[in-house]
């Protein structure tokens, strides 16, 4: 009984301000609604027919796994280089990693203005440095389809390889130093030994870090909308920032509604296997 | 010849070896440090000298001018104020629901508590931008929009599942039997745990408030949503309202940015390892 009485504020507030929105979302698909996202009259599946129907929500979706698929692809490569060469003794080691995560500690969305700045055209120092090395006539980074959303993703993989690195260095330093002499004693190259002692090992950090980083990236919010508000029209919208432009922009509070519950599904998946994973190995 | 890599030897045996990982390192880190670099190259500059084309590297003449005049024509310190009002604020409020909470799993049994620890971990990963759209409403009902109160809610209980999943672990790690004993000695349950348990538990206790008050601090998309005048701004959002305006006085915003990045940073790096283990769970032990 006092177990409950504990839990109870957390419980009531987790429901209150986590549960029942979203219950209300997944309500409001169903539903027509008024511009202020006030509940009119049950439709059934209409709105989802009307998303499902419109050629802008694939296009979109198309985007956000390309955004999460890239996005979560580089930070684990790059961090995995990170973490293999902060994984060697040297001098200046601690401060290499003290250095490398200030990306990561840094307020996201101050960063993502930062790069604002850093990108401007006539005064940024990115294209200062790349008309130096040559390139004449560098673009006007968020103005474009294409680099916009290059520029974006760019931030996003900035902001989250640190986290990486830093898992993949404990991981690799969890594996004791025996393992590797025993595999050379028994005859084992540098591959076989990353193949048959690294990889396995660190599987479960990997698996774990690529989902958190899988779902952190597709929920990128704030550096697409600091840098380029999805625009140029609507060119580097994912899903969450859409479905933000649909209700607090466009007015269409239903599609928003029905695309949340959508990202909703997909991110439960996630999720579900974070879950079973951060257990596993308990 | 790449076994220095798997193997925490040093490199003793190979200099070429040795250089090429200094420069390869070097020269990702440089890359990665670049906009902040950029960003305090430009606070120290002088207004004709941050829009020259092309830019210079080194500040002609550097100046701490801006560090001064930032703060008498913007609201910095009001941004600043809202921002620790709302950041502390949601760092009691949630630790008033996370330890009790953490203490009941951690120490009593009851029925569903393994399908409330599992639900903690699924609700970190529910999305601050789908439950907005409800949310937006519901806060307006209740007149939240535009207030501290609102924005300190939101931020509890945004980072509550993460702070009772982290502090559970801690009032774990501390023996059962201290409490045990000093409840024998005489105490009753609320004492043994504000006077046992959680002076043991500080060094967890703190990573996990500093962790929620950071949280709170950086929070962009409640505040930008909630808030609907310029002086209930904090920082996050303060900062962005200077970008959307006509002309950008770059070298104020590369300022406030300093300024507003720094003390996070640090206080960052002093929790980092345990958020690390918090959030990746049984995949790394210790």
């Amino acid at each position: 009984m006092i177990a409950y009485a504990l839990l109870f504020p957390a419980i009531a507030f987790l429901i209150l301000f986590m549960f029942y929105p979203v219950v209300n979302v997944i309500v409001m698909s169903f539903f027509t609604l008024d511009m202020l996202g006030r509940f009119k009259a049950f439709l059934g599946i209409g709105n989802y027919q009307l998303l499902f129907g419109d050629v802008k929500f694939w296009e979109i979706l198309t985007r956000t796994v390309v955004w999460t698929v890239v996005g979560v692809l580089v930070k684990t490569v790059v961090g995995m280089i990170y973490a293999l060469l902060l994984n060697i003794k040297f001098k200046g080691r601690k401060i290499a990693r003290t250095l490398l995560i200030i990306p990561w500690a840094a307020p996201v969305p101050i960063s993502a203005i930062l790069f604002l700045w850093v990108y401007n055209y006539d005064f940024g120092l990115l294209n200062h440095t790349l008309r130096l090395i040559g390139i004449s006539n560098p673009p006007l980074w968020l103005a474009y389809t294409k680099t916009a959303f290059i520029a974006a993703l760019y931030v996003d993989i900035w902001i989250g390889i640190p986290f990486m690195a830093v898992v993949f260095l404990a991981g690799l330093q969890a594996i004791p130093d025996e393992l590797y002499d025993a595999a050379a004693i028994d005859g084992a190259g540098v591959f076989n030994k990353l193949r048959y002692i690294t990889l396995p090992l660190i599987r479960p950090v990997l698996i774990v870090a690529t989902l958190l980083s899988a779902f952190w990236t597709f929920n990128d919010f704030s550096v697409i909308w600091i840098l380029t508000r999805g625009g140029p029209i609507d060119t580097t919208d994912i899903l969450i920032t859409w479905i933000y432009k649909n209700y607090f922009v466009y007015y269409k509070p239903a599609i928003a509604a029905a695309a949340g519950t959508v990202t909703f599904v997909i991110l439960l998946v996630f999720s579900l296997l974070y879950a079973r994973f951060y257990f596993k190995e308990e | 010849m790449l076994d220095f890599i798997l193997r925490r030897s040093d490199l003793r045996r190979s200099l070429n070896l040795k250089m090429i990982m200094y420069i390869v390192l070097a020269v990702m880190l440089a890359i990665s440090l670049f906009p902040f670099l950029v960003t305090l190259i430009t606070s120290l500059k002088d207004v004709s000298e941050v829009y020259t084309s092309p830019p210079t590297w080194i500040p002609v003449k550097s100046t701490f001018k801006n560090y001064r005049e930032v703060f008498e024509r913007y609201p910095m310190a009001r941004y600043f104020l809202n921002s620790f009002i709302i950041a502390i604020g949601a760092t009691l409020l949630n630790a008033a629901f996370s330890i009790p909470a953490a203490y009941a799993t951690a120490r009593l049994r009851f029925r569903g508590k393994k399908f409330f620890m599992y639900l903690l971990l699924m609700v970190q990963m529910f999305s601050p931008i789908i439950i907005i759209i409800a949310l937006f409403r519901q806060m307006s009902i209740f007149g939240l929009l535009n207030s501290y109160l609102g924005l300190i809610l939101v931020n509890a209980v945004f980072t509550l599942s993460f702070s009772i999943w982290m502090l559970s672990a801690y009032f774990l790690n501390v023996p059962f039997e201290v409490e045990e004993a000093a409840m024998i000695d005489g105490c009753n349950r609320f004492q043994a745990i504000v006077k046992i348990l959680i002076p043991l538990a500080m060094p967890g206790l703190t990573a996990t408030m500093i962790y929620t008050f950071i949280t709170a601090w950086n929070e962009f998309v409640f505040a930008l949503t909630f808030t609907t005048t310029p002086e209930m701004r904090p920082l996050t959002v303060g900062l962005y309202s200077f970008v959307g305006r006509w002309s950008v006085q770059w070298q104020y915003i590369t300022t406030a940015s300093i300024l507003g990045i720094v003390p996070i940073v640090l206080l960052f790096m002093l929790v980092e390892k345990q958020l690390m283990s918090g959030l990746m769970g049984g995949a790394i032990k210790g």
